[in-house]
């Protein structure tokens, strides 16, 4: 559904300058969970927007069911990490859930209940007429994930986007994605640099070492429907969380290395 | 003589700080509590403003201040009741309020489109950012000369003036505010297809209204000031000029009434933009009443 390749993004005017993004490629399937997992600054949020068609990419390509990605794609929605800043102050909760709906061809009727359907989905229905900051921070990215579910994406890409939040609350927040994907079958993108996140919800984890390539995907087998303790205290659990451990470790030494020569980047 | 009326413009951020946190920290201590202090803030406000009162009152029966240019607060008060039943000093205040809102009125329909075209545009900025600069600090008395000179000292001449001077700090805040909005809330809008124009509605201008506002509300003052000065110094009918003639024609107790007419006009204007914007910008954090979590 979604192929990733050669891709490669330089900040800046100078194509040669070291890049963020470097010979990244992967697919998604449609349907599948996959995590991305690496540690800050490795790339990941730039990467995100190169596939979202945020921001072009300097070199590679980005496909979307066969479709170069060329814009943000009609079938794709976005949760960003800083969902106080993905939420619009002025507008109440349901405003919030349902403005883009028009822009997608939906309206009257229609749009109404796609946004309730949504807001009851993510457990606020009721919710509807207060603003988004008079909400908990968990709440408010319910909105954000209200929002996206509403339009009815075929691609879900979320930028960590339970880390701002306390453990409880995203314990919540990482069943109710498990739950709403399964109901709306959504291909789901997530990155995140949380280990044990990555794993818990994941189809698939891919880490990303810097600049950001592919270093290991490892296949996650744990039954489904997961359960936070549970699945967690699985063996199978414990081994991949302690091999993409290790494989990240060597990523935080990478990255703590000064200006990596480019003999060292492949 | 009035060039310090020329308003600072306050960069954006200092518009987030002020009032934010002030009301609502007092909420918490039950409302019982929280009215008994309310009103004992009252009473201490209102003693203070008594007690000045009293003191000039005094002062000026006692024969400390000569009693010729300082008439007793009471009589002035008297004068001010009087002349707030009789028709005059309705229409005064109202040709003073129209150049006014004229005026502030002509300046926004400029000021708001030029600022969204030059808070959009890189390049446009850029290229009128020096003019801008030259502009902007011409003490805005200075050009009452000018003024008389093409307009003469009708109701143009006045809303000329205000023109000139309130459209710089409207286009200031609107330029700001523009180029304030949220990266994040403009990727937003991109990721779920909103073509430009709904992006300038939902996301560009709501966000740009608490700058403008705040524009609105620094210029909303100094046309008050510039259109009694316009009144006082070149003779317009209005509010100013009311002034003028009292002092000629020796009413002493008229003039200081008058005075205190046109202070009122100000604190009322300030107090009805304040409760507009509050009342519109519910949602900014300046005027949150309840602290979000």
């Amino acid at each position: 559904m979604l192929d990733v390749l050669g891709l490669r993004k330089v900040h800046g005017p100078d194509p040669d300058g070291p890049p963020a993004v470097a010979d990244l490629d992967f697919s998604v399937a449609a349907g599948e969970f996959v995590a991305i997992l690496g540690s800050s600054g490795c790339g990941k949020t730039t990467m995100l927007r190169c596939l979202s068609g945020l921001v072009p990419p300097t070199a590679g390509e980005v496909l979307l069911h066969g479709a170069p990605v060329t814009g943000p794609p009609k079938d794709m929605a976005f949760v960003f990490q800083d969902y106080s800043r993905s939420l619009l102050p002025w507008m109440t909760v349901r405003r919030n859930v349902a403005f883009p709906l028009r822009y997608q061809g939906v309206t009257g009727p229609a749009a109404r209940t796609a946004t309730e359907e949504a807001l009851a989905a993510v457990g606020l229905a009721g919710r509807g007429d207060r603003f988004p900051w008079q909400l908990s921070g968990g709440m408010q990215q319910r909105v954000a994930i209200a929002r996206a579910l509403a339009y009815r994406p075929k691609l879900l890409l979320m930028d960590e986007p339970f880390a701002s939040v306390d453990a409880q609350t995203r314990a919540g927040l990482e069943d109710l994605l498990l739950e709403v994907r399964e109901r709306y079958d959504i291909t789901v993108v997530f990155v995140t640099h949380d280990i044990d996140e990555a794993v818990y919800l994941a189809d698939r984890v891919l880490v990303l070492r810097p600049p950001a390539h592919v270093s290991l995907a490892v296949d996650v087998d744990l039954p489904r429907p997961r359960h936070q303790v549970d699945t967690k205290r699985l063996p199978e659990f414990g081994r991949l969380r302690a091999e993409l451990f290790a494989a990240l470790d060597g990523g935080g030494r990478d990255a703590a290395a000064p200006a990596p020569s480019p003999a060292d980047a492949g | 003589m009035g060039a310090d009326t020329a308003p600072a413009v306050p960069a954006g951020a200092a518009l987030v700080s002020g009032r934010a946190g002030a009301p609502a920290r007092g909420g918490r201590a039950g409302p019982v509590r929280a009215r008994a202090r309310r009103w004992r803030e009252l009473g201490v406000r209102v003693g203070g403003v008594l007690a000045v009162l009293a003191a000039f009152e005094l002062c000026s029966r006692l024969g400390v201040l000569p009693r010729q240019w300082f008439p007793p607060v009471s009589e002035i008060y008297v004068e001010l009741f009087r002349l707030a039943f009789g028709r005059p000093l309705w229409v005064e205040i109202g040709r003073t309020l129209s150049g006014w809102a004229i005026g502030l009125g002509l300046a926004t329909l400029l000021a708001v489109p030029a600022g969204v075209l030059l808070g959009s545009s890189r390049i446009a900025y850029h290229l009128s950012r020096t003019v801008i600069e030259f502009f902007r600090p011409v003490p805005s008395v200075a050009l009452i000369p000018l003024a008389v000179l093409v307009y003469g000292t009708g109701l143009d001449m006045k809303v000329f003036l205000i023109v000139f001077v309130t459209f710089w700090p409207v286009l200031m805040q609107t330029i700001y505010g523009v180029q304030d909005v949220d990266p994040v809330a403009k990727d937003t809008a991109r990721c779920y297809g909103l073509p430009p124009t709904a992006v300038f509605r939902l996301i560009t201008l709501p966000s740009a209204a608490p700058y403008i506002a705040t524009g609105l509300r620094l210029s909303s003052s100094v046309a008050l000031v510039l259109a009694v000065t316009a009144e006082l110094v070149a003779g317009s009918p209005g509010l100013g000029q009311a002034i003028v003639v009292a002092q000629s024609n020796a009413l002493i107790t008229r003039m200081y009434a008058l005075i205190i007419v046109t202070g009122l006009v100000g604190w009322g204007l300030n107090s009805a933009f304040q409760a507009v914007e509050g009342r519109l910008l519910r949602w900014h954090p300046s005027q949150r009443q309840e602290v979000a979590r």
